[in-house]
């Protein structure tokens, strides 16, 4: 029997394409989001909105409203704010809000879509009705559509609380000596370098379930959430409550994009209003809403002076940001700490200056989209073609210029800080030249040309801390988890992560698997309940290498404790004993191998172990990301603009990535894929459209439009994997990247086709009648 | 309502007068219903009059039930054969999706001037015919259906009940051009165009726009610019520049007046030049 | 009949009898969803645009969200939920967990929906008359290459490798 019995081979997980273990609920039809809870007795919230961008409330009638059949309540922003509990301070993004703020509006309305009412009703279209019927006047205000407008002191303040309508006064910092690279120059560059107002739209609007029990005195949410402990805190500070009394549970997400981090305004009415009617009460955000005011991103302008040597070099910049950060508070404050310090990106300058400001104005609040600091590689990648055009040269040749040298054993810093470790930016542009044959495509552009067609080539680079090297103030925290193995020899994964398409309950798996000793089959990925999981949220592409380490570290942690209480069940030293493929056992002894629920029934079973033997098979960790390193690469388009129309087809999309050790490929480039379909979306489809008066165009799907399998090319990538700085863990995060880079390679492919018209862009959205502008073809 | 006959939907009609709106396919109505951009107050539910489904021959051209669905029209033979136009218009109507519910009479009544049905019956010629419990039948020429955005010169009380579309004569090529932000969308601006050439010279051309009025329009001065025209580059180019100096679009989100001018020529030049070629035969 | 009034509503779903009185206004969507707890139909944007809520009645694929579901009286419906034979995944659902093909699950009902109607159509597509026919489907996580992966590994089709690591 011995010499049959075969050594267990330690299963890889590691690197494999595994089949997601989300697929056989989403792909059946049985999944679990948050419009799919129905809870008995479930009542339905509807918000009356402002039609007005800014105006003061005259008058409020709900007394129609509440006549309707099935309506249980209407609250007016007034009335509802004394549900708010007093010692509450309004919510920011993390934190505290800079400025005072109400659930409702109470006093005047500060955007087309502000609060201004609630009813609950017996069905959503009962509360549809009421809410229809509530008579609101108002006094116009004058809206603030700008940011010049809000930096203009006579508009009247949107916030009383702040003063003025600017959020940052102009703050400068710089770095290098910005006077020796300026006087160095030969010429300085410069350009109005602007990126749009666009927004996340995850196919799953915003959306809550709050169920207060008054018996106990419990509020339990059911949410959709990119951190449902985040969403705990907020409603804990708004209804009064003791953390222990509330619990948030977030089952399936549809998507969210940095949008659902924040714990939305309506979100908070719906717990307010649940336990003051002690019913369950939901609201699910319709599309009309989710676009006109669940928040929108990226409207920026960024005034770039960058001194040049006429041969290339770029030897510093100046850049002025401003930031449109609509009305309630959001991200759009925060934004100028990381782009001022990822600015320089891989480039090696000698002198950077930057100022930020930020403005309030009446529109949708700025909230955090997939690289939310993307500013920084849109306006210094366009810069740098810009730069190019000037001078008469390659971009191709200017990047490798000018991207900083990285010997392994010295390597280079941003010039704000940050090390350069790690980052293979010049490997991925020189690996681009490799994939996509670039004089054969200069030579198939002219042919082209000749007929009067033009085809355009862009490229763009830029490195992601995802986390980035350890050090230097970048980096993201801490990530805890919790693994527990249970009787039956399931590997429980508690992790702090909040999945909503990135495939967590996979990947976690696949790491926890293979350190651990098991099959993938026996892991399950504990996720989004704040009474089982540790505090966190899914964001800044800090799952791979965060939670992917803490899963490798936790798993080796609770390895190690099994294996040393195994120990006195074979009578073997820990350091000779093995768990492989789920089966516990003394290394080279195939016989001796036990299934690990034996093992664990078995050492629970034993009397008399030591005292320092831990039985509970429990493990709790936290990660502090490693040494880390950089995510990054290069991106390289070829479009076609039909100049008659103006409209561009993406030809070809390429991809060199480097993400580190890829945990599942088919996850990474699911990520890489999705990233930059919503870069060609933004550049040729997207935006969140306002006139001159603060009134939103695009409350549709037919005005804001998103990239359909029409308009996104199948995406080549190719993956650098380079050598880890970290022993363990060389996982970087992927998720935003696709997002950050695509706009300027786009805008650049665009820019170069339309070389021959002599334009210029400057501007991150280009859709067919911006095209034809540009190129001087409209009367 | 759910009428089972067309007697009882004009009566119903009849009865309910503003508050009623006519459902076909519902593919506009119930998204402005959805929106509460419409708020009828009594719908008359046209899907269970199957009397008003079918495309048939009649004459040399077709017959189409108001309720027949944009998918079976997208499907039908004779309709290829005789309406090449037409069946070359329906896969760019929205979705396949919608086109399952859609219907070809609802199309027109909604009279969207984006849309490409109305326009294809104005290059076509299409004869509309409706009825009303008051008035009976009466025939409309596509020329006089539509009036303004969204609005026919239907009755309240009336439903379109069939569109006749005559065949073209023969030796006439056709081509649908548009520009639309994404495939599927309405067009930001289209032409539905037909050319007719013998002995060398084009005889008849019929160019219909889509959405550069507040209803679809003919080219006429650019159409009477091709009579007699040797079929080229020039004349294309020439009846482009005529059409798009004999319309004045508007606005929107997506298209400013100079940019539907601009591409209006495009669009007219690409589909003569479309139509022509496929007069022989070609593609 | 107003469009508040409560109607009686028959139909098959996924091969079941279903019988309920119902709102003439509420769609079918929320018939769907809200009445027989069938919540694997999704409704992204109730207007029509984004497909999620696609279902197939009677043979041709529908936006659940713009039909009535008084409409739906005596016709046959299948939901995602219809697709699985006694437990086991489809043809179609393996070969998209196979591909990766979707990542949050949201827009997944409408687009396994409108594939299924589309293959019935036409059971080898070209993978332009895929991404034709599921133009009509937003999604907003994947790119939709995953899914055109999917639908060609579904019908046999070759699938275009387009990755690789660099050695």
């Amino acid at each position: 029997m011995e010499a049959t019995a075969s050594q267990p081979i330690a299963q890889r997980f590691i690197g494999e394409s595994v089949k997601r273990s989300e697929d056989p609920r989403i792909l059946t039809g049985a999944g679990n989001y948050v419009d799919d809870v129905q809870l008995p007795g479930m009542l339905h919230a509807c918000f009356t909105r402002s039609p007005m961008a800014h105006a003061r409330i005259t008058s409020i009638d709900i007394s129609a409203a509440l006549e309707q059949p099935g309506v249980v309540a209407v609250f007016t922003g007034p009335q509802l704010q004394e549900l708010v509990d007093p010692e509450a301070v309004s919510p920011g993004f993390f934190g505290p809000a800079p400025f005072k703020y109400t659930v409702l509006a109470t006093d005047k309305v500060r955007l087309v879509g502000d609060l201004v009412a609630v009813v609950v009703a017996d069905s959503r279209y009962r509360a549809e009705d009421a809410a229809a019927l509530i008579e609101v006047d108002y006094e116009d205000l004058g809206p603030i559509a700008s940011a010049e407008a809000a930096f203009d002191s006579s508009g009247t303040p949107i916030f009383e609380d702040l003063g003025s309508n600017v959020l940052t006064q102009p703050t400068k910092s710089s770095f290098g000596d910005v006077e020796a690279a300026f006087a160095a120059a030969d010429r300085v560059v410069t350009a109005r370098i602007r990126q749009h107002r666009h927004q996340n739209v995850p196919m799953e609007c915003r959306g809550v379930v709050a169920d207060f029990d008054p018996g106990t005195g419990e509020l339990m949410v059911h949410g959709s959430n990119q951190g449902p402990g985040l969403a705990k805190m907020v409603m804990v500070a708004q209804l009064g409550l003791e953390p222990d009394k509330v619990r948030v549970v977030c089952g399936d997400i549809g998507g969210s994009f940095g949008l659902k981090i924040g714990t939305s305004r309506e979100e908070i009415a719906t717990a307010l209003l649940s336990k003051h009617l002690g019913r369950p009460v939901k609201w699910i955000e319709d599309r009309n809403e989710h676009l006109m005011a669940s928040g929108h991103a990226r409207e920026e302008t960024l005034d770039v002076e960058a001194a040049v040597t006429d041969q290339g070099d770029i030897l510093g910049f100046k850049v002025k940001m401003v930031v449109d950060t609509g009305a309630y508070p959001g991200m759009g404050g925060m934004l100028g700490g990381i782009v001022q310090a990822m600015f320089p990106g891989p480039y090696s300058l000698k002198g950077f200056e930057f100022e930020f400001s930020a403005a309030v104005t009446n529109k949708a609040s700025y909230v955090a989209y997939r690289g939310p600091w993307a500013a920084e590689t849109f306006t210094r990648e366009v810069t740098v073609d810009l730069i190019a055009a000037e001078l008469g040269l390659d971009p191709l040749e200017v990047r490798r210029r000018n991207i900083a040298f990285q010997p392994a054993d010295n390597p280079a810093s941003m010039l704000t800080g940050r090390s350069l470790a790690s980052c293979t930016a010049r490997e991925s542009l020189e690996h681009m030249t490799k994939v996509v044959d670039i004089p054969a495509f200069r030579a198939r552009q002219a042919a082209a040309r000749a007929e009067g067609r033009y085809l355009g080539l862009g490229l763009a680079t830029y490195i992601e801390a995802a986390p980035g090297p350890r050090g230097g103030g970048g980096g993201l925290g801490n990530e805890a988890m919790r693994m527990a193995l249970d009787e039956d020899g399931t590997l429980l994964v508690f992790t702090a992560q909040m999945p909503h398409g990135q495939s967590h309950e996979t990947t976690l798996a696949q790491v926890a698997a293979e350190e651990f000793g098991v099959p993938f089959e026996s892991v399950r990925v504990v996720a989004g309940d704040t009474d089982r999981v540790p505090f966190g949220f899914t964001g800044g592409s800090r799952s791979a290498t965060m939670a992917g380490g803490a899963s490798l570290h936790t798993a080796r942690a609770l390895r190690q404790k099994v294996l040393e209480a195994s120990a006195h069940l074979f009578e073997a030293d820990p350091a000779d004993l093995e768990i492989v493929a789920g089966q516990v056992g003394v290394r080279g002894v195939p016989v001796s191998a036990r299934p690990l629920a034996q093992v664990v029934a078995e050492i629970r079973g034993t009397d008399g172990l030591p005292e320092e033997v831990d039985t509970s098979f429990e493990v709790t960790n936290a990660y502090d990301g490693g040494e880390g390193g950089w995510s990054g690469g290069t991106h390289l388009a070829i479009v076609e603009v039909d100049v008659e129309t103006g409209l561009v087809e993406v030809e070809r999309y390429v991809v060199v990535e480097d993400c580190g050790k890829l945990i599942n490929p088919a996850v990474v480039e699911g990520q890489v894929r999705g990233g930059v379909a919503q870069g060609i979306g933004a550049v040729l489809l997207e935006r969140s459209a306002y006139d001159e008066n603060a009134q939103f165009l695009a409350g549709t799907f037919m005005d804001y439009l998103l990239p359909t399998a029409m308009n996104v090319p199948r995406i080549e990538i190719h993956h650098l994997e380079t050598v880890p700085l970290d022993p363990d863990v060389n996982f970087r995060g992927v998720g935003e990247g696709g997002m950050i880079i695509a706009p300027p390679t786009l805008v650049n492919a665009i820019a170069d086709a339309l070389s021959p018209f002599g334009v210029r862009i400057e501007e991150q959205h280009l859709p067919p009648l911006r095209i034809l502008e540009l190129i001087g073809a409209l009367d | 309502m759910l009428p089972t006959s067309l007697e009882e939907a004009l009566s119903a009609l009849a009865e309910y007068g503003s508050e009623a709106k006519v459902l076909a396919g519902g593919q506009s109505l119930i998204p402005l219903m959805s929106l509460r951009l419409a708020q009828p107050g009594v719908l008359v539910d046209l899907n269970g009059l199957g009397a008003l489904s079918g495309i048939e021959a009649n004459g040399s051209g077709v017959r189409i039930g108001a309720m027949t669905r944009h998918r079976a029209a997208e499907r039908s033979e004779v309709l290829a054969e005789r309406v090449p136009l037409m069946a070359e218009a329906m896969p760019l109507i929205g979705h396949a999706a919608i086109r399952s519910r859609g219907t070809i009479g609802g199309s027109l009544s909604h009279a969207d001037p984006a849309a490409e049905l109305p326009a294809v019956a104005l290059a076509t010629e299409a004869t509309l015919i409706a009825r009303s419990l008051r008035g009976g039948e009466r025939t409309i020429p596509a020329s006089e259906f539509f009036e303004g955005y969204f609005t026919t010169v239907l009755a309240e009380d009336e439903i379109l009940c069939a569109v006749e579309v005559p065949a073209a004569p023969p030796s006439t090529g056709f081509c649908v051009t548009e520009v639309a932000r994404r495939h599927g969308d309405f067009a930001l601006v289209g032409v539905t165009a037909a050319v007719t050439i013998d002995q060398g010279l084009v005889t008849r051309a019929r160019i219909a726009l889509i959405n550069v009025a507040e209803r679809p329009v003919r080219a006429e001065q650019a159409e009477a610019a091709l009579v007699g025209a040797k079929p080229e580059a020039a004349a294309w180019a020439e009846a482009a520049a005529v059409a798009s100096s004999e319309i004045d679009p508007s606005g929107d989100l997506h298209a400013t007046p100079a940019y539907r001018r601009k591409v209006a020529r495009v669009c007219v030049k690409r589909a003569l030049e479309t139509a022509a070629r496929r007069v022989g035969g070609g593609r | 009949m107003t469009l508040g009034e409560a109607v009686d509503v028959a139909l098959t779903v996924n091969g079941s009898r279903r019988e309920a009185q119902v709102e003439a206004r509420r769609t079918l969507a929320d018939f769907l969803r809200e009445d027989l707890g069938l919540t694997g139909t999704h409704l992204g944007c109730e207007h029509g645009v984004c497909g999620a809520c696609t279902v197939i009645l009677d043979g041709e694929p529908v936006r659940s969200c713009l039909m009535f579901a008084v409409q739906a009286r005596d016709a046959t419906v299948t939901t995602i939920e219809g697709l699985a034979v006694e437990g086991v995944m489809n043809n179609l659902q393996e070969a998209m967990r196979e591909s990766h093909g979707f990542q949050c699950g949201f827009c997944t009902p409408g687009f396994l929906m409108q594939i299924t109607a589309m293959l019935a159509d036409n059971p080898n597509p070209t993978e332009a008359e895929i991404r034709d026919t599921l133009s009509g489907n937003i999604c907003r996580c994947t790119g939709y290459e995953s899914i055109l992966n999917g639908v060609l590994r579904a019908i046999g089709a070759d699938v275009p490798g387009s990755h690789q690591s660099v050695p």
